[in-house]
């Protein structure tokens, strides 16, 4: 390998007769006057100076070509491979050219591509085309990690990619962004696996239900299964946790109310009027009922007729109240907007998220462990709101504390991880959480508070929030305005930026501000693997032949089974298992099993018999 | 608008008079005819094949083919301030990374040339030099490579008798050696200049005028793509000299192209017109790829010739002698 041709101080064209260059290699100039220079090849072609085209622009057709094979040349070993490098630093002068190019070894390239001790960062993948730097490379750095690769697993041969968790002190947050089906989700998995692996306190917002890590991958030999069951819980909102409504405040519940779509000035002036704070939710609740009942009447005299009337004390009373509160507030609150309030109300309350509250996920927390939170995009967006700024004033007050030494409850640093995040942070428009997200991403830094943000649409993202990732992994991406927007916010080269679209499931460029440069890197082999990953149809497939054995077992013992005695059947049924078929569905579910060679069925003249 | 000089077009179109007279007979002589007489009179039109598979596997075993080709650049200007590079190569299929080069250069201003052929014209004499220059370093290579390599066969860009008329002694070594070793020789010819036929139809009364036509005008289009027409001892003089000649038209294009071969070596006239066939891209100019190849490599760059000039010889001597005012622009 030599470089050819016309070089400058940053970028030279490298040459060879016998090997192809690799895209993201790393290669070693020794310019006879300025020493040793290491850059990465950003483009790799091979020309043939003799094919296709023949020496005037002509084709030579392939039976020439084997003719000329077949006489003893290969005019494919005329192959000339060149590279076009680029330097890691200026050089002062120009490359001279015909200096020796060689592979450098991992010595020389190990403070360019690792950043930290493997048990202290996550060990996130391989960079991608190191793999002959990696043969002399230190012992604990081998054997960390599989990839999967075309369908199968394969050992690491490449110099692993460990990211420095340390350095988001520095350089905070992290976006994860690619197309559809780019691996963004699988590299989610991988990264919040090796959170789990250090004790790092982990928030994930999912909602697509996937990120449980209870299912080691079937590829994974089994002496290298990790458990993950102790490091982890997957809480549902409104079933494991929620909002307790006697610890809102008045900005908690505006912000709840108006996560999905905003409220309405006057529904917001609703609740500054209504809620009193620290009540619970039927005292609330109760107080908007009542004042649209009476706004439903219309006018204080049809209240006071209904005061009048009322056939007992309750009544009265309750009829009593409603004038008050008519009284008092039917000027201030639209009937329309009360209504509003009270529908967005019962509707949050129908999910269940006022049933719980969040200490399963602050203990968890205080524990190091991951908090997967799931719910519908919906839910996630009221909730999380209210959640994010729970826990970050907690950290946030027991910094402060720390900084002006008085003393507050302890609360951890964490990271807080989403799928989604221009859902929860969009450009254009302003849905409470994505302030909370906002202030996490210009302040969380100071107070140990982090975010990995992970979106389909990079460009859909809030710019300033999009601004504050450090660190950014960019799968295959194809839409172009994306690819502008990723352009415009990573140091990606123009030769990547073209890559892009061409990307294989799993790839990426790693842009880290710490770095100041691009890594191509392949994600490892997840130890875990999402909980539907279930092709749907295999599924129904599966659901119906789980219902036939059941049914199955169910009438195991009762066979033979004559036609003319299923009420009887049905009714021991009944007696054991407590399930009970109408004798026309019992029927069915018999001859369906016959059809299916699972029961035999012999004919009489009266009835018909079900065997095995 | 372009401002068309009066005379100039003038001039043109009484060109295109002048031509259109002189090949009138020629263009309105019918295919067929001409196809006639060639094969009573120069020789067989012959339809041939490609080599087969077998054919081909033989030849490796044998030893493979050696191309051989020869390239000159000239630096400077008007005689006898110049210089001229030639480089000559021998490239065997088989060993084609052991190519084997030779350089030599001429220079009117160089005292060195001692085996001048004393002509009255130094300009001709400057010319008849510069050949046999060439044509000695190429045929240096294809003994070399003879010798080293013992190839089946040797395919020499250009005819073969030019050698035998610019550097007789080595070129008789070479087919001694060839003939000796049953080497077959043969050399392609791109640009034939030959005027058998023309001669012939002129001698025969077809043709009126007695004027020069070239056989590649007579033959453009005649042939099919694959014919062959052998030409018969006799008809030319080059049978003389020792060389058997065919004309074929070797690819989709509707030129001809030539092939020599030592006379001793006749029987394998159309073996290797074949082998010429089977090696020539059809949708090409006629050419073997293989000496595509060799051709390519020959060649350098009158860059690269330059930069070695001005990084080896005195930039005194340079300018003084070699750079031409024109040169200098863009110096
Ligand atoms: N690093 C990898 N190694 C092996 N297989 C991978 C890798 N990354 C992703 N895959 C496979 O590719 C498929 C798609 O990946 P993934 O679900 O992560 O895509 P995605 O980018 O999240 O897409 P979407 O935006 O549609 O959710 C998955 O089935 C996964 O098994
Ligand atoms: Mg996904």
């Amino acid at each position: 390998m030599k470089v050819v041709g016309i070089t400058t101080q940053q970028e030279v064209y490298v040459g060879s007769k016998e090997r192809n260059f690799r895209i993201n290699e790393f290669l070693i100039i020794e310019d006879p006057y300025q020493g040793d220079l290491i850059g990465e090849v950003v483009e790799a072609q091979s020309y043939n100076k003799y094919m296709p085209l023949s020496m005037h622009g002509e084709l030579a057709d392939s039976s020439v070509i084997n003719s000329l094979k077949a006489i003893g040349y290969n005019i494919e070993e005329d192959t000339i491979y060149i590279a076009k490098i680029r330097l890691l630093n200026e050089a002062l002068y120009p490359i001279e050219s015909g200096s020796d190019v060689r592979i450098p070894s991992f010595e020389e390239v190990k403070d360019l591509m690792i950043r930290s001790a493997a048990d202290e960062g996550l060990v996130l993948g391989i960079i991608k085309n190191t793999d002959q730097m990696a043969e002399n490379m230190d012992e604990e750095y081998k054997d960390l990690l599989y990839t999967f690769e075309e369908g199968k697993l394969k050992k690491q041969r490449d110099i692993p990619y460990i990211f420095d968790i340390k350095s988001m002190h520095q350089y905070p947050h992290i976006g994860v962004f690619g197309g559809s089906g780019s691996g963004k989700s699988f590299g989610l998995r991988v990264i919040l696996e090796e959170l789990m692996e250090l004790n790092i306190p982990t928030l994930v917002l999912d909602p697509h239900f996937e990120m449980d890590f209870s299912q080691i991958s079937p590829y994974l030999p089994k002496e290298k299964a990790k458990d993950y069951k102790d490091r982890f819980k997957c809480l549902q909102v409104g079933h494991h946790v929620g909002v307790r409504f006697e610890d809102l405040s008045r900005s908690d519940i505006k912000n709840l109310l108006g996560a999905s779509s905003p409220l309405t000035d006057a529904m917001s002036n609703v609740v500054d009027i209504l809620f009193r704070g620290r009540e619970s939710y039927n005292s609330f609740y109760n107080r908007l009922k009542m004042l649209a009942e009476a706004q439903e009447e219309g006018s204080l005299d049809r209240i006071q007729r209904r005061i009048d009337e009322s056939a007992n004390d309750l009544d009265r009373e309750g009829w009593q109240k409603r004038k008050e509160l008519f009284l008092n507030y039917d000027k201030t609150c639209p009937y329309s907007s009360v209504r509003g309030i009270i529908w967005r109300l019962t509707r949050l309350e129908n999910e269940g998220i006022f049933s719980k509250d969040i200490r399963p996920i602050e203990e968890g927390l205080h524990m190091g462990k991951l908090i997967v939170v799931q719910g519908s995009t919906r839910i996630l967006q009221v909730f999380s709101t209210y959640l994010l700024n729970n826990l970050y004033h907690k950290r946030r007050d027991y910094k402060d504390a720390q900084y002006k030494n008085t003393t507050a409850e302890y609360f951890p640093p964490f990271i807080v991880v989403t799928d989604e995040a221009h859902n929860f942070a969009p450009k254009g428009y302003e849905p409470p959480s994505k302030s909370i997200l906002k202030e996490i991403s210009q302040e969380g830094r100071k107070y140990g508070a982090f975010l990995i943000l992970a979106t389909q649409r990079p460009t859909l993202l809030d710019e300033t929030i999009t601004a504050q990732l450090n660190t950014k992994f960019i799968f295959r991406t194809v839409r172009a305005s994306d690819i502008e927007t990723i352009k415009e916010e990573t140091d990606i080269t123009v030769e990547e930026a073209r890559r892009l679209p061409y990307l294989r499931t799993g790839d990426v460029f790693i842009s880290e501000a710490s770095l100041g440069r691009t890594i191509f890197a392949r994600i490892r082999a997840a130890n875990t693997t999402s909980p539907h990953r279930e092709n749907p149809f295999e599924e129904l497939r599966n659901k119906l032949m789980e219902d036939d054995n059941k049914f199955l077992q169910v009438i195991q013992d009762k066979l033979p089974i004559n036609g003319d005695d299923f009420i009887n059947v049905i009714k021991e049924i009944e007696k054991e298992t407590g399930e009970t078929y109408p004798i026309t569905l019992f029927e069915e579910k018999l001859e369906d099993l016959v059809e299916k060679g699972l029961l035999k069925k012999k004919k009489t003249p009266f009835f018909n018999i079900y065997t095995k | 608008m372009y401002n068309v000089n009066e005379e100039l077009k003038e001039k043109i179109i009484n060109l295109n008079k002048l031509l259109l007279d002189k090949y009138r007979e020629i263009f309105s002589l019918d295919g067929t005819t001409l196809r006639n007489f060639i094969q009573r009179e120069i020789g067989e039109v012959k339809k041939i094949n490609r080599l087969s598979q077998e054919e081909l596997s033989h030849i490796t075993k044998k030893g493979g083919l050696l191309g051989v080709d020869g390239s000159n650049n000239r630096v400077g200007g008007a005689y006898p301030h110049f210089v001229e590079i030639y480089q000559a190569l021998a490239k065997s299929t088989i060993h084609a990374n052991e190519p084997i080069y030779k350089t030599d250069f001429y220079s009117p201003l160089c005292p060195e040339n001692e085996n001048r052929d004393n002509l009255e014209n130094p300009l001709e004499e400057d010319q008849s030099i510069r050949s046999k220059k060439l044509s000695a370093i190429e045929v240096e290579v294809a003994l070399e490579g003879v010798r080293r390599f013992k190839p089946y066969a040797v395919i020499m860009d250009g005819s073969l008798i030019r050698y035998d008329i610019e550097c007789y002694d080595r070129w008789q070594e070479l087919r001694e050696e060839c003939e000796e070793k049953n080497i077959i020789l043969i050399g392609v010819i791109k640009d034939i200049k030959t005027y058998i036929i023309g001669d012939l139809l002129v001698k025969n009364g077809l043709l009126s005028k007695r004027e020069l036509f070239y056989d590649r005008e007579l033959l453009y289009g005649l042939l099919e793509y694959g014919e062959i027409i052998e030409i018969s001892a006799g008809v030319t003089k080059k049978a003389q000299e020792g060389f058997a000649s065919l004309f074929m038209r070797s690819s989709k294009a509707p030129s001809v192209i030539g092939m020599d071969i030592l006379d001793s070596q006749r029987e394998y006239l159309e073996e290797m017109a074949r082998l010429v066939l089977t090696l020539t891209p059809q949708d090409g100019r006629g050419v073997p790829l293989w000496i595509d190849i060799v051709d390519r490599e020959v060649r350098i760059t009158d860059q690269l010739i330059r930069g070695l000039l001005e990084s080896y010889l005195d930039r005194e001597i340079l300018e003084k002698l070699f750079i031409s005012e024109r040169d200098k622009r863009t110096l």
